[in-house]
């Protein structure tokens, strides 16, 4: 997959992964490269960008096994940008489709 | 590459942000390592698929110089940033420098007009005396209100214009930023 594509669609992954419970790093990271391959590292400075646009708050909690986690929690304002995000991806996912389907002729099914 | 070798890397490549910023990145790593080391794999393949750390600093330092030019607004932060955003790539040279250039161009040019209407009448008064009431001394002096009127207002709408520029122009790296991200 295209590069530049996909650290768009990183942004909307990780906003979209902490809409339901908080989430730490190593979580999102791994519930994103179990999809599709991405340097991981890219992840964290990614997070704090968000976080510090004010769409996402963090704190640690201890965990049982391992080190404390950085827990990342979506704010108000994070999620009223997540539903930005996925009503374009929604719209642009519409489109491209349709043009594969008209393009590739097997849109009469 | 060990996680120690990893973290060194990492840490002197962001020797320059705060202790507090850079520890707390650090710290986000090295979570990610133990991590992924409790999931029973590899020092070097959670290296490995981390990325490269050069790749990494740069991108954190960028992020952290845009945000600081944001939170507080100084010529001096703006070109840190502009500096982290162009050492994301060449490709930036010639996107982010090439614009910015221009700009700052365009805006000197245009304090110049307005600190020459600001001076013109002191030319003028060199020139021809203190204006009293005949003919085109009269011209002279509604010449010089005008023009000293005229550059006031230029240079008002020119601050407020810059100021307007400098957060564009900081939405702009933020653009470009995200388009180089993880390259």
């Amino acid at each position: 997959m295209n590069v530049q594509f996909k650290k768009g669609v990183l942004e909307l992954c990780v906003l979209v992964l902490t809409a339901k419970r908080d989430r730490y790093g190593y979580e999102l990271v791994a519930s994103i490269s179990e999809k599709f391959h991405i340097a991981e590292g890219t992840v964290y400075p990614l997070l704090r960008r968000l976080t510090q646009e004010g769409f996402f708050t963090t704190y640690l909690k201890e965990s049982q096994e391992g080190p404390p986690r950085k827990y990342y929690q979506l704010t108000e304002q994070g999620r009223v940008y997540m539903n930005d995000l996925v009503l374009e991806w929604r719209i642009f996912d519409r489109g491209v489709n349709q043009i594969i389907g008209e393009g590739l002729g097997y849109d009469k099914a | 590459m060990t996680r120690r070798e990893f973290m060194d890397e990492l840490g002197s490549l962001l020797i320059e942000l705060p202790d507090k910023e850079r520890l707390d990145i650090l710290a986000d790593y090295t979570e990610h390592f133990l991590m992924g080391i409790q999931d029973g794999k590899s020092e070097h393949e959670i290296a490995e698929t981390l990325g490269s750390p050069k790749v990494l600093a740069r991108e954190l330092l960028a992020g952290y110089r845009i945000h600081q030019a944001q939170s507080n607004a100084s010529v001096g932060n703006m070109t840190r940033a502009i500096i982290a955003t162009v050492s994301l790539g060449f490709f930036n040279l010639i996107f982010v420098l090439g614009p910015f250039m221009a700009l700052i161009g365009v805006l000197i040019a245009c304090y110049g007009v307005s600190v020459s209407l600001l001076v013109a009448p002191l030319g003028m008064l060199a020139q021809y005396g203190v204006p009293n009431l005949s003919h085109e001394r009269l011209f002279l002096l509604f010449g010089s209100l005008a023009s000293v009127g005229l550059g006031g207002m230029l240079v008002i709408g020119l601050i407020r214009l810059t100021k307007w520029l400098y957060r564009q122009f900081l939405r702009y790296l933020q653009f470009n930023v995200q388009m180089i991200r993880g390259k």
